[in-house]
């Protein structure tokens, strides 16, 4: 029952799938609010990422990645600074020569110098949060796997996944038999 | 062995240092009364002919002479802080898009016999403009993202570069 790590916990898997929705909801909240009172981009992306791992943790590593796979994640762990540096390069275009690079001032969000300043900030807190959420994900995940791994290839498996395939039907076999 | 003693005794006493300078500024340790860190103290002045041309809002001669010996930016003019005795701000003039071409500078100081200039931190600006040039209430956010936005794009690449070194070292053979 528990090889692999994968026993089942009740009330772990209960107050988690309750917990996650809000904690998801909280740290959008706090980047959203990072303008107006405290928070921020890195501290929501990190708990967002919280979020994640607390999902990956209580189910399965397999699971997770199903839900928040490789491609998507290193396609967002690029896409947060794509969009602050993106916004730098407006400021740069619609400062008309004036080489305003991140003075976000320029973009013509409303009529306002101040208000598009304000108004940016948010899109960059928003770039930055991506970002954090993404790589301390990816972190994770590659941390975990690599120990799976080592430990799969002593059997001599090729490659990461069919190992993990393997290693969750073991599991799945192992607990039908055994109960 | 030897040289591994003498570095060390160099970093324990460099660290002792540093944790001194750093002790001071916590409020328990230090001084109590001590300001927060507005202003840099430059030079000061012999104070009776100066003193009627500044409140009058004309910029003494002396002192330009003296500011100009220095190095300094010129004051482009002059003005008494409301509520207090013998205090005076002075403006010099900057280029930024957008902005008012003026920007407090100078902080003179009548002590005792004499007249003290003293220049304006940068923090000034930040406390005193920040919500008026930004429209952004939270003094960390503005400062983060908005006057120090370089060095956030920096930080995030950091955070950026670490995942992906993370990603070279560990990743083994799975698709990217």
């Amino acid at each position: 029952m528990k090889e692999g790590g994968q026993e089942r916990n009740i009330i772990v898997e209960t107050v988690a799938r309750v917990m996650i929705p809000f904690i998801q909801l909280f740290a959008l909240y706090v980047i959203i609010h990072g303008a107006g009172g405290p928070g921020g981009g890195f501290q929501g992306g990190v708990v967002f990422a919280s979020a994640l791992i607390l999902m990956v943790i209580t189910f399965n590593l397999a699971g997770g990645r199903k839900r928040f796979p490789e491609s998507i994640n290193t396609l967002l762990s690029s896409l947060g600074i794509y969009i602050y540096g993106g916004i730098g390069l407006l400021a740069l275009f619609f400062s008309l020569g004036a080489a305003q690079y991140l003075n976000y001032g320029f973009i013509p969000f409303t009529t306002l110098f101040e208000e598009n300043r304000a108004l940016a900030m948010d899109f960059v807190e928003i770039g930055i949060g991506v970002t954090v959420m993404a790589i301390i994900t990816s972190i994770f995940f590659d941390l975990a796997q690599k120990e799976r791994s080592g430990k799969k290839e002593e059997e001599g498996s090729s490659s990461w996944n069919g190992s993990l395939q393997k290693s969750l039907q073991n599991t799945t076999t192992g607990s039908s038999s055994s109960s | 062995m030897k040289r591994l003693r003498a570095i060390a005794f160099i970093l324990i006493f460099l660290l002792s240092g540093l944790f001194i300078y750093v002790a001071e500024d916590i409020p328990p340790l230090g001084d109590p009364m001590a300001p927060p860190i507005k202003s840099v103290k430059l030079f000061s002045m012999k104070m009776e002919q100066i003193v009627p041309l500044l409140n009058q809002g004309r910029i003494p001669r002396e002192l330009s002479k003296e500011l100009v010996k220095r190095g300094l930016p010129l004051p482009s003019h002059i003005e008494k802080i409301p509520g207090v005795k013998g205090e005076w701000d002075a403006f010099i003039t900057k280029e930024e898009p957008h902005y008012a071409k003026e920007e407090k500078y100078y902080w003179i100081k009548q002590k005792g016999g004499e007249v003290e200039v003293s220049r304006y931190a940068f923090v000034v600006r930040w406390i005193e403009k920040g919500l008026k040039e930004t429209a952004v209430p939270n003094m960390v956010t503005y400062g983060l993202a908005d006057y120090r936005g370089y060095d956030t794009l920096g930080e995030t690449t950091v955070i950026f570069t670490a995942g992906v070194s993370v990603i070279l070292l560990l990743r083994r053979r799975s698709r990217l």
